[in-house]
């Protein structure tokens, strides 16, 4: 017995002692001193190690932790407001934003530097509380190689959308952000028409994918699925390219439908209640720099608010920014998004 | 559970030697504080006079009923698949036999993630997205839960029981219903408590194989509650009426489970002799492979497929794939196992103590240990994160949040698992020893212990593969630049481009792996300790 | 009634190997057959060969003229009791005791009947409704032996039956199966290691 608790124990010490070598940066601390800044995030937030290493120069040791999705990530930041699990948060969009500055989750802050960002960046900080970092665009993705086999003509907005409904897989806007995004495009572009549009997709026979990753990876032609229209990221043309098989692939097999466009901005914020409030703002600088700025194209696959950034060549050449793209107002989106999300299940069955 | 049937086991507790009857309260006290603790800070910060009104909308009340249709169809199908297989795996010794138990095992354990696109991919033109392919989903997770717990108490039945009944004149048919069911009773009652729970709190599945309102569930309302709509209330009532639910099953399945006396013999299994029983042993066999292996196949498939045709590229591609945007496949590999490894520690500590509790008639610690198969994942990760990220209490740095989470999800399965096989050990035993002139505790080893290590390896080795494909907890509490193998795999499928896909494809093959080696060698240890 | 007996033709048994010389025996209604041997000797396999359960090397066993060789074991009719009474835990004393009466399509209410008079002709007719593990090791013992003879077995067969039991309880159940199988008339053979039992019970005797 004893011999089998003493094995047990052993094991279980000499596992701690290498599960704490392993991550070298993540002491045991009781209480965190000046230097050290915890940011929460979501869980597809990347960007290279040069950016913790440079913060570290600085001295500052940054702790990152990931708490699901945007939603969930909103959600934690709301039920601790005030007594915040971390320092600062990144990655709250402008679909959410709003329901969290409501709550008092963030503390004011002006960084230096979005004065550098694009002039319709400077001012969208819902009333000084988060400061914009990137942004990207929820787009109808098009398979081109399809749609020049079969002779087909590429639909030009969403007007044209029922009519080809068959070809189209979108995501339930319940279970997935993307799908989502491109409920708000079509509640954007028809106003309090928008359920008689879907009810056409509907009869037009538009599949609905529960996740993104269902949609994208079984449902779409270029991955052996059915259907050439799917609704993704404005970037997914440029990231088909980087992450090919091989460097050979220099043009994307797909490409954006711009008339379908829906804004996401994501915004970092300080958390009211922070342990380390300078510290949090001084990480928020070091993201809107320009090194980082242009450290995010290729890691997140969205675009940096910075006017000065230089976007990478994939980008530029083939998911330049979208122009004409559309979004709701914060206030509209928190106010209806329960009746949106009810109506267009009775209307889609779902 | 666990009274005795003689005489000297009634007095077996009150016997123990003192310090096992005061391992209890290390469950206790760890369930106390990683996971009643959480879940009452969730409530408490969470609560409105609104979440009364979301407990007796109509709306949650219709989810628990379809949700509740939907789970007694997956039992029934995962008991139709599992008996069958636990039958000719633990009543027959035959080459092979550890590799099929250690690969039924994997659909359990296998993110839910990657089921689901393995079913999407296998079934998406053949079956619609619905209850049916929701029900086959689930059946397939959950052939384990079946075949594991029903085989465990079919291994130990009185073989000589059936040959009675057939010479008393019982054919095959009847002989099965009127004395193999029966006596299998408790373990199919347990085995389809757990396969409701699961199949009622499902999550990944009913996202990606469901059609919206038909397959919902309360795990899915409370995802949209929270991450979408941020309605509080609404997502505090649907985790509460789960709680609920799944405590009534349990009570419900505690009833149905009859006192039984303590099982006796632990017979070896048989080899299979004559044609008939080799027909049915390979005919079952082939089955439960191709059942396991045809998903598991097509993601397979696509690991080592690409655009330009078939490709050995992804898997030789892995040490130097692009690291610096997801983070090395293999640091995420090494991490996984430590996590795995020091989860089974803490899981076989915990179910042991819990086990050892049962025996002392702490029954309440068990009960206790069952809740974490109500809690939805998201709901134990926020509780968490509330109670453990601030100040002195902030345990994230530590790395410790991990394992004990998976260890506390773990547990009903190591409990379950542990409880049965030590009541097959004879509690004289403990006397003879304490008379021969040993200590309580060398006696209450000499006793059980041969038995108890061998059930707390299995357990362990469980747990930990249980860790291994974990995603719901993790993705909530991993550090960021230290993602675990799931959580990873989640992350290159939520990007576009083949490398990401193919990626997530090699490491879920590695993940199936990795699972079914450490099952057959846990597998391996634990029997020979059980069964000699 | 010599037709009713069993009867083993040159009938070798054992798993692969062969585990005894060809063996050639009868027994008639009302008589004991007991073989008597060490343990390990095949004793328990001879039992389990004539019940069904495993395959002769070689030889045919006759239930009067009918060949048993190919019949399945829930076909043979036979009464089988081993050295636990094997009670189903699951079923009452008195469904215990009907379960072959059930089995060959009686209605409960015919099968209780008659496991009623065979529970008050074994000295247990107050214990209906306990729970099988709640017995005595003698009760069990007799409800087992009533359970094998209920449906009124062409052979019955003992496998050291009550072996577990104290000696006084053992002789007093041993001489309740005599008494029964000769008013039933019912071929018995009965496997020991007891030279002592074998006197007591046997009207003939095979010594390995």
């Amino acid at each position: 017995m004893f011999r089998f608790i003493a094995v047990i124990m052993s094991g279980a010490i000499a596992l701690t002692a290498c599960s704490s070598s392993t991550d070298s940066n993540s002491g045991v601390q009781s209480a965190p001193d000046l230097n050290t800044v915890r940011m929460i995030t979501h869980e597809s937030f990347v960007l290279s190690p040069s950016f913790v290493e440079d913060l570290l120069e600085q001295g500052i040791d940054l702790e990152i932790t990931s708490t699901g999705d945007a939603g969930t990530l909103t959600a934690s930041a709301i039920l601790a407001a005030g007594q915040p699990t971390a320092d600062l948060l990144f990655g709250i969009d402008n679909t959410l934003a709003l329901r969290a500055t409501d709550e008092n989750v963030f503390e004011a802050y002006t960084s230096p530097e979005l004065a550098s960002a694009l002039p319709q960046f400077i001012q969208d900080t819902q009333g000084g509380l988060l400061t914009p970092i990137d942004f990207g665009d929820v787009c109808i993705n098009i398979d081109d190689t399809w749609f020049a086999q079969e002779g087909t003509s590429v639909p030009a907005n969403l007007e044209q959308l029922p009519e080809v409904a068959n070809l189209l897989v979108v995501q339930d806007p319940a279970t997935s952000s993307p799908g989502l995004a491109f409920l708000l495009a079509t509640v954007a572009r028809f106003g309090d028409e928008w359920p008689s549009y879907w009810e056409a997709l509907r009869d037009g026979g538009v599949a609905v994918a529960g996740s993104w990753t269902d949609a994208y990876y079984t449902q779409f032609t270029p991955s052996g699925g059915d259907r050439p229209l799917v609704v993704s990221y404005a970037t997914s043309p440029a990231a088909e390219i980087v992450f090919a098989e091989d460097a050979s692939v220099s043009e994307p097999s797909t490409s954006v439908l711009p008339d379908s466009c829906y804004r996401q901005v994501e915004y970092a914020g300080v958390l009211a209640g922070a342990e380390n409030s300078a510290g949090a703002q001084a990480v928020i600088d070091a993201m809107l720099s320009r090194k980082v700025q242009e450290d995010i194209p290729l890691n997140m696959f969205v675009y940096p608010v910075r006017a000065d950034a230089t976007l990478p060549e994939v980008f530029s050449d083939f998911t330049p920014v979208i122009a004409n793209s559309t979004s709701l107002p914060p206030a509209q989106v928190s106010e209806q998004l329960a009746s949106l999300l009810d109506t267009w299940g009775t209307v889609m069955n779902r | 559970m666990g009274n005795g049937d003689e005489p000297l086991s009634g007095t077996l507790a009150s016997h123990l030697p003192r310090s096992l009857k005061r391992l209890w309260v290390i469950p206790a006290v760890l369930l106390l504080v990683f996971l009643v603790y959480p879940l009452i800070r969730l409530t408490a910060t969470a609560w409105t006079a609104d979440t009364v009104n979301a407990l007796l909308a109509s709306t949650l009340w219709q989810v628990v009923l379809l949700a509740s249709v939907q789970a007694m169809l997956s039992v029934g199908l995962s008991l139709l698949i599992g008996i069958p297989i636990a039958r000719v795996l633990f009543t027959y010794q035959f080459l092979g036999r550890g590799f099929i138990l250690a690969l039924v095992t994997i659909p359990f354990v296998l993110p839910t993630v990657v089921v689901a696109l393995g079913f999407r991919s296998l079934f998406g033109d053949l079956i619609p997205n619905g209850l049916l392919l929701v029900v086959i989903a689930h059946a397939y997770i959950n052939i384990a839960v079946v075949v594991r717990l029903v085989g465990a108490q079919w291994s130990t039945l009185d073989r000589r029981m059936e040959v009675t009944a057939a010479t008393l004149g019982a054919g095959p048919m009847r002989i099965f219903s009127t004395i193999t069911l029966p006596a299998l009773r408790n373990s199919i009652v347990l085995a389809s408590a757990v396969v409701f729970i699961f199949s009622f709190s499902s999550l990944g599945i009913v996202v990606v194989l469901g059609d919206g309102s038909g397959t919902r569930t309360l795990e899915q309302v409370l995802l949209r509650s929270t991450s979408v709509l941020l309605d509080f209330p609404t997502a505090l009532a649907a985790a509460i009426l789960q709680l609920i639910v799944v405590g009534l099953v349990f009570v419900i399945s505690a009833r149905v489970s009859r006192h039984e006396p303590r099982t006796k013999i632990i017979l070896e299994r048989a080899r299979v002799r004559g044609p008939q029983a080799a027909f049915v042993v390979t005919a079952t066999c082939l089955v439960a492979v191709t059942l396991v292996l045809a998903p598991i196949a097509s993601i397979f498939w696509a690991s080592i497929s690409s655009s330009g045709g078939l490709t050995t590229g992804w898997w030789s591609g892995l040490s130097d794939f692009d690291n610096a945007r997801i983070g090395s496949p293999l640091e995420a590999l090494g991490r996984s196992v430590g996590l795995a490894l020091f989860t089974s520690v803490i899981a076989a500590i915990l179910g042991g103590a819990i086990a050892i509790a049962v025996m002392s008639r702490k029954a309440i610690v068990a009960t206790l240990a069952l809740i974490p198969l109500g809690v939805s994942a998201v709901t134990l990760g926020l509780g968490i994160l509330l109670a453990f990220s601030r100040g002195s209490l902030d345990l994230r740095g530590t790395g410790a949040l991990i394992p004990i989470t998976h260890a506390l999800i773990a547990v009903p399965i190591v409990v379950a698992m542990a409880t049965p096989s030590l009541r097959t050990v004879d509690p004289r035993r403990y006397f003879v020893a304490l008379s021969l002139g040993a200590g309580p505790l060398r006696a209450w080893w000499t006793a059980f212990g041969t038995v108890f290590s061998g059930v707390m390896l299995a357990a362990g080795g469980l747990a930990a593969a249980v860790s291994l494909g974990e995603f719901g907890a993790a993705t909530l509490l991993s550090r960021t630049d230290s993602p675990t193998v799931p959580v990873q795999i989640a992350r290159l499928l939520s990007k576009p481009g083949e490398s990401a896909f193919a990626t997530a494809a090699v490491l879920s093959v590695i993940l199936v792996v990795m699972t079914m080696s450490l099952l057959l060698v846990v597998d391996r240890i634990a029997s020979r300790r059980v069964f000699t | 009634m010599s037709d009713a007996g069993l009867r083993a033709r040159d009938l070798v048994i054992g798993y692969e190997t062969p585990l005894t010389q060809p063996l050639n025996f009868e027994v008639g209604p009302g008589e004991i057959l007991v073989v008597v041997g060490e343990s390990g000797c095949g004793k328990s396999t001879l039992l389990s060969t004539l019940a069904g359960v495993t395959l002769p090397l070689r030889g045919e066993i006759y239930s009067g003229d009918r060949c048993l060789n190919d019949v399945p074991i829930h076909k043979r009719n036979i009464g089988l009791v081993f050295q636990d009474p094997l009670l189903f835990p699951h079923l009452s004393v008195i469904d215990n005791i009907g379960y072959s009466l059930r089995a060959s399509g009686q209605s409960r209410d015919e099968a209780r009947a008659r496991s009623q008079e065979l529970l008050d002709w074994v000295g247990l007719g107050n214990i209906v409704n306990q729970k099988t593990w709640e017995l005595s090791g003698g009760q069990a013992g007799r409800v087992a032996l009533a359970r094998a003879i209920a449906a009124k077995p062409a052979v019955l067969l003992l496998d050291e039956p009550y072996s577990a039991l104290d000696s006084p309880t053992r002789m007093r159940l041993l001489a309740d199966v005599k008494n029964l199988v000769g008013l039933e008339k019912i071929p018995t053979i009965h496997v020991t290691h007891d030279h002592g039992e074998a006197q007591l019970l046997a009207t003939r005797t095979l010594t390995w």
